[in-house]
């Protein structure tokens, strides 16, 4: 048993000291990133060239040329830089709101029956309910100012920063608590040394999730109404018949997106260190 | 540390314990049934026993976490009431606290009781030290194996200074070369620093390895204690001892086989 088993892992040594074969290069990862990205755009270049959507799908470069235009240029008040800060600016106060009251309440929740026993039920009511769905009542009540938008996103974003601290510390292994317990430690003890670090991660993934309702919700406010941001741009590109408008619209969104879900995990490896890093997809 | 006495000191005392689980859907489950037990100062006591027998709630109800439906325990000829530092406990699955590296999970005990950090970090490294882990102070428990984070489990517990060690199945979740080590680990540093210890475990080597006294319990629920068995041999024990196989013996042919 012993031997054979030293002998697989010589074996195992040696071919990965042989030389770089072209089946290597073939499937090293980098080349095959680039290869996907750029066989992507280069599909999407000759879909619009051949006009496979008649003129409703611009080329690549006529977007990059059109969001670097809207930096030069004044677009209903204000450039591009402008239209970004503007919806940024919707989704930092909707999401700070939402997750400054939603994640304290969650916790509070999870370790409180009676405050749980309270709230569940009006929670449970409002939980299935889509985020989009409150964008007509939001703006009868508060007309189509910032107020509104705001609003939806807070609502939005609420349910999953919530739930996700609900259940970070609800799925707590107990014996973490009998550990606490048997070291001599109080109740208070073990909230403080097990529940809240526990509940990092959940709470953290909860942040991503809400981050990501957040842009979906400031989308469809902006597409009802609004004067600025970068759903306007393409409510605008779109009422105009301008393709490389939407398309850069929706590009920026994700950018935005993706820069903001960035930060979040940045500080989430700055608050939890101890978190494996399973999480590098 | 403690001066030997002329005469053996009873440390942890059970009296005809009882207790009894109500599942889902008002079933009783008798899990403990008529438990008394005596366990010497500095004694390293045994329970021996399948899976599903009781010994984890046994020692559960020791350390305090559970109370018995009848009977008591006692510590020091004091009734146990709850949980306390005085009893320390080494889990099965390691819990330890992800987010504390190994310093923190070892000092924790010493923390909550409010001890100055120079102070609870000096005792802390000692024990990290005296269970192998010198260098690994900074680590997370991620970092390390399972051999490894139940080391600190016990060292977390030791640095406790708990009068009495509770161990429920500590080697359970670790591979057969890496348990006989640490099995080997666990009776030096209990040689280093003796306490008076309770071990469950449902291997049998492991018990006759460690054991200064095997409580066998019954193969099934409710849990009983079906024999006693001292043994008498000096240490470090050596697993192919005539003697020690002897006693394997005849331990085996009085534990009946279940499923």
């Amino acid at each position: 048993m012993g031997g054979s088993s030293i002998a697989n892992e010589t074996v195992g040594v040696s071919s990965g000291r042989e030389g770089i074969t072209f089946y290597q290069i073939i499937t090293n990862t980098y080349l095959l990133y680039t290869v996907s990205l750029i066989s992507f755009f280069l599909v999407w270049d000759r879909v619009a060239a051949w006009q496979v959507f008649g003129d409703s799908l611009a080329r690549p470069h006529i977007v990059a040329l059109k969001l670097y235009d809207l930096t030069q240029i004044k677009f209903a008040g204000t450039n591009l830089g402008g239209h970004i800060w503007a919806s940024t600016q919707r989704v930092l106060i909707g999401f700070s709101l939402a997750s400054f009251f939603a994640v304290p309440l969650g916790l509070f929740m999870a370790l409180n029956r009676y405050a749980n026993a309270i709230v569940k039920p009006i929670f449970d009511l409002f939980k299935p309910m889509p985020p989009i769905a409150w964008v007509s009542i939001s703006i009868l009540w508060f007309g189509v100012g910032e107020f509104s938008k705001i609003f939806i996103i807070s609502i939005g974003t609420f349910v999953p920063c919530l739930l996700n601290s609900y259940n970070g510390i609800r799925l707590i292994e107990p014996e973490l608590y009998d550990v606490i317990k048997v070291l001599g430690g109080s109740r208070k003890d073990e909230v403080v040394q097990v529940s809240f670090p526990a509940s990092f991660p959940a709470i953290f993934a909860g942040l991503q999730i809400s981050l990501s309702v957040a842009w979906t919700c400031l989308l469809a406010a902006e597409l009802m109404n609004a004067r600025d941001g970068m759903g306007f741009l393409i409510k605008r590109g779109m009422d105009t018949h301008q393709p490389s408008l939407v398309l850069g619209g929706m590009i920026l969104i994700a950018l935005m997106a993706w820069l903001s879900s960035l930060l979040i995990s940045l500080m989430e490896r700055k608050l939890c260190p101890w978190k494996r890093s399973i999480d590098n997809l | 540390m403690n001066t030997p006495s002329s005469e053996p000191q009873l440390k942890i005392y059970c009296e005809d314990i009882n207790k009894t689980f109500i599942q889902k859907g008002h079933m009783e489950v008798p899990v403990i049934r008529n438990i008394s037990l005596e366990v010497e100062e500095n004694e390293f006591l045994v329970v021996l026993g399948p899976g599903q027998c009781g010994k984890s709630t046994l020692l559960r109800i020791i350390a305090g976490l559970e109370t018995p439906d009848t009977g008591y325990v006692a510590l020091d000829g004091f009734p146990v009431t709850g949980p306390g530092p005085d009893r320390g406990l080494v889990f099965q699955g390691y819990m330890l606290f992800a987010w504390n590296t190994v310093m923190g999970n070892v000092e924790m005990g010493l923390k909550l009781r409010g001890v100055p950090k120079q102070e609870r970090r000096a005792v802390a490294h000692h024990y990290i030290r005296l269970v192998g882990l010198e260098g690994f102070e900074n680590h997370y428990p991620h970092q390390l194996s399972g051999g490894m984070k139940q080391r600190v489990g016990i060292a977390r517990a030791y640095a406790n200074s708990p009068k009495v060690m509770l161990l429920d199945e500590p080697f359970g979740q670790l591979d057969a070369q890496t348990r006989m080590f640490m099995q080997h680990e666990t009776s030096r540093i209990w040689e280093h620093e003796k306490r008076t210890v309770i071990f469950v475990t449902n291997n049998i080597d492991e018990a006759l390895f460690l054991a200064d006294r095997i409580v066998l319990m019954e193969g099934k629920l409710p849990g009983r204690i079906k024999k006693e068995y001292i043994v008498n041999l000096p240490r470090p024990r050596d697993h192919e001892n005539p003697d020690l196989l002897e006693l394997r013996a005849l331990i085996t042919s009085e534990t009946e086989l279940v499923l």
